[in-house]
């Protein structure tokens, strides 16, 4: 690992890691934020550029959220979208065992590019 | 279960929290309770964001769930004052919307496609109550009482 940042609000933690290869943001406990884009927004861009930048993957790594609000689901949304007009590379990894995650990120599959550059992975 | 939460997003946590205890104290499988503990916050979280946002214990929200049969009932009422109109407005054309669709998870689709087509800027979902529709299987009304009292409700079946 070459650097590794940690962001909270409230019951929302947010574990930024630069690798060789990727740049990962982890998600844990519980997001219930009401306006998530001042909070969780600054950091996925920030870390989206960090990625780009150094043609790194951008890892968004939700598998040990138990909750997430739809307020959420906003930012994570829009950048998606700007990875998907552009040229960078992200994976979105959820958890299959989590219902919830599966019937949530199950939607976030219209991003996925069939050259695997945006993947929207379900682990078991 | 019912109970009392102070229009203050401070709260929403432990509404969560109480939630979430509470369906898994009925013996409901782990996803059904992260399903309909959601469609409790998620109703919660409008009545907070659109209601008389005061903090005050007089403009609380009154939140019912009830387990009967293979059917969830929530309930989440609270007053709303004039500045709660366009919201009202809006609720009902979202339900209207859903309600054009056959599957609500067409119209949850649209709704991301929609957002992600929103300026960086737009910080508002409007997802909520799609999200009930779809992820919990519910269908979703509200009324507006005579005493200014708005009562949304989402009844869902369990094994749906």
């Amino acid at each position: 690992m070459e650097s590794s940042e940690t962001y909270r609000d409230g019951p929302l933690e947010i574990q930024q890691e630069a690798h060789k290869d990727s740049v990962t943001l982890a998600f844990s406990g519980k997001s219930i934020l009401r306006d998530p884009a001042e909070f969780v927004l600054p950091i996925l861009l920030g870390a989206m550029k960090q990625a780009f930048d150094q043609e790194k993957r951008l890892v968004l790594d939700f598998r040990h959220l138990s909750y997430m609000n739809s307020s959420t689901f906003t930012p994570i949304i829009k950048v998606l979208e700007k990875a998907r007009v552009g040229s960078g590379s992200v994976s979105v990894l959820y958890s299959k065992e989590l219902k919830w995650q599966d019937v949530s990120f199950t939607a976030l599959t219209i991003f996925a590019t069939s050259d695997g550059r945006i993947k929207i992975r379900g682990a078991e | 279960m019912k109970f009392s939460v102070k229009p203050d997003w401070n709260q929403l946590e432990e509404v969560n929290d109480r939630a979430s205890e509470f369906l898994r104290a009925a013996d409901l499988p782990s996803g059904t309770v992260d399903t309909y503990t959601m469609v409790i916050c998620e109703l919660v979280e409008n009545g907070i964001k659109y209601g008389r946002a005061s903090g005050e214990e007089a403009d609380a929200l009154e939140v019912s769930v009830d387990l009967s049969g293979q059917t969830i009932t929530v309930h989440v009422k609270n007053p709303v004052g004039r500045s709660s109109r366009t919201h009202l407005r809006q609720l009902d054309q979202i339900l209207q919307w859903i309600r054009g669709f056959q599957d609500p998870f067409e119209a949850y689709l649209e709704r991301v496609k929609e957002i992600s087509r929103e300026p960086m800027s737009q910080g508002k979902s409007g997802l909520g109550i799609v999200r009930i529709a779809y992820e919990g299987h519910a269908a979703i009304d509200f009324v507006l009482g005579e005493d200014n009292t708005l009562s949304v409700s989402a009844v869902a079946k369990l094994n749906g």
